[in-house]
């Protein structure tokens, strides 16, 4: 007769074999002393082994209330979603940032260079604006590319780059070249760094401005004007879109530096062609205390000065530097919106 | 699903924090896993939770581990176990034979090899053979054979431990 094995008598007393399993090993089990015998021994080692496990429990605690652990997995599932929002920003960020750098890079080597080889400098840098411009009149266009260079760039800015000028120089007919096709085949940036002249922080607006109370412009566009919050407003300009548009609007805050922060909101193309123009004047006269005995408040390397952002044909741009952790306070409240639109 | 989670919650939460316990021996540490596990239960809704529950606490101790490992802070059962510390103290040799009895169960079962020990762990936290099986990817009819060994040789490494100590307390 066979006997059982001894890890199906643990399976037995475990319950670990079906139903069928068990009637034959007890049919066995009436009939074999020594399987009996055996049993008991392993019965005894399971309780053995119990007893000691038992021995290496932690002292008895009262469990957190289930409530608190489910509104602890609510406040996990609604971060997880901000975190994917941000960390979604923040990658439109980075690849924004490289990339206006790179174009700021390429763009800004002509300047000098030209000089350097005795090139006029007004002949490449107006093909370079004007393909520019020309190309950010379409919608799909980043902002990246509204950088209005060659001419327009301080003198400030070319003694920081001799080395690569000197290097660059023979190529920069090639650099007006490429620059626009290069630029265009970006369309997944929605945040984009993009490179205002410095004397850009003064803005002169064309056509018919008006120049509103915060309340008024909250009045006449709503309560999701363009501003950043926690800094005092300066000035808000409106421009009424034509029949169907929507107005462009302009808010000017100052920051606690006396930099004047710009919010330019509305149709692509206007938002373009307003960061485009250079010889503007600023309507703020506080806005003259950042430059008196301070250095330029854009410098060649520095490419966080102004950024812009598009969805479909509205464009939300914002001229100077801004502070860290105000952009992201902005840019949590654009997503907002733009999600509720 | 949350009420099957919120019934499973009161009544495998304490087995959790034994498991748990069992391997990053800290009690508070412990207790703080196994709620992390039951809230990662509730944002993941498993289809099974039991089985679940213990696969991820058993990650989670992995993990805790390997982050111990790192830290170079090596926890033991006599320092980080709130019985040691109690509001009213016991008296001294009380208090250093219950040490040394946890001590030697816990050198046993560090003797086992990982695999005996995790089946063994499941299997003392109420998991059934399938559940044992579905999570170590053990054959169902292996378990049995693993746990037959596990089990043999616990009591005998803890018996090899304690020779004089077992027979003290046989004559006591």
């Amino acid at each position: 007769m066979r006997h059982i094995p001894e890890d199906e008598l643990h399976a037995y007393l475990d319950q670990g074999l079906s139903r069928s399993q068990c009637v034959e090993i007890e049919s066995h089990l009436a009939a074999c002393a020594s399987c009996q015998a055996c049993r008991d021994g392993i019965a005894a080692l399971r309780d053995r082994t119990t007893a000691l496990l038992a021995r290496l429990a932690p002292p008895r605690s009262f469990p957190t209330p289930f409530e608190t652990l489910r509104r602890r997995a609510d406040l996990e599932v609604s971060a997880r979603r901000r975190r994917a929002h941000l960390v979604a920003w923040a990658a439109s960020i980075v690849a924004a940032v490289a990339f206006g750098w790179t174009a700021s890079h390429l763009t800004s080597q002509g300047d000098p260079a030209r000089v350097a080889s005795g090139v006029p400098a007004a002949t490449p840098a107006a093909v370079s604006r004007q393909a520019v411009i020309k190309d950010s009149r379409t919608p799909t266009t980043t902002p990246a590319i509204l950088r209005p260079t060659g001419t327009d760039s301080p003198p400030a800015r070319s003694p920081k780059r001799p080395a690569r000028v000197t290097l660059r120089s023979a190529s920069t007919a090639e650099t007006s070249a490429t620059l626009v096709p290069t630029v265009s085949a970006a369309p997944e940036l929605e945040l984009t760094s993009i490179d205002i002249a410095p004397t850009a922080h003064e803005f002169e607006l064309d056509g018919m401005w008006r120049t509103m109370s915060w309340a008024g412009a909250q009045a006449e566009a709503g309560d999701k004007l363009p501003h950043i919050d926690g800094l005092p407003i300066v000035q808000v300009q409106v421009q009424a879109g034509e029949q169907g548009r929507q107005p462009l609007l302009v808010v000017a805050q100052q920051l606690s530096s006396g930099e004047v922060i710009r919010t330019i909101e509305g149709p692509a193309q206007d938002v373009s062609h307003l960061l485009a123009r250079r010889t503007m004047s600023d309507p703020v006269p506080t806005v003259s205390s950042v430059d008196s005995g301070r250095p330029s408040p854009v410098s060649p390397e520095r490419i966080d000065g102004s950024m812009a952002m598009q969805r479909g044909d509205r464009m939300i741009a914002i001229t100077g530097a801004l502070p860290p952790d105000s952009l992201l306070a902005m840019i949590r409240r654009l997503n907002a919106e733009m999600r509720s639109k | 699903m949350t009420d099957e989670l919120e019934q499973l919650y009161q009544t495998t939460y304490t087995a959790v924090v034994r498991f748990l316990y069992r391997k990053v021996w800290d009690a508070e540490r412990a207790e703080d896993l196994a709620q992390e596990v039951f809230v990662r239960a509730l944002t993941h809704q498993p289809e099974k939770p039991r089985a679940w529950v213990f696969a991820v606490a058993a990650n989670l101790a992995r993990d805790e581990a390997r982050a111990a490992v790192r830290r170079k802070r090596h926890l033991t059962l006599l320092k980080a176990d709130p019985v040691a510390q109690p509001t009213v103290a016991p008296a001294a040799d009380t208090l250093v034979e219950h040490d040394e009895r946890v001590a030697s169960v816990q050198e046993a079962l560090s003797m086992l090899t990982a695999r005996d020990r995790e089946i063994l762990l499941l299997w003392d936290a109420g998991l059934s053979y399938p559940e044992i099986a579905a999570q170590t990817g053990l054959a169902v009819g292996a378990v049995g054979t693993t746990l037959a060994r596990a089990r043999r040789r616990l009591v005998e490494a803890h018996d090899r431990q304690n020779p004089s100590k077992g027979t003290h307390a046989a004559h006591s």
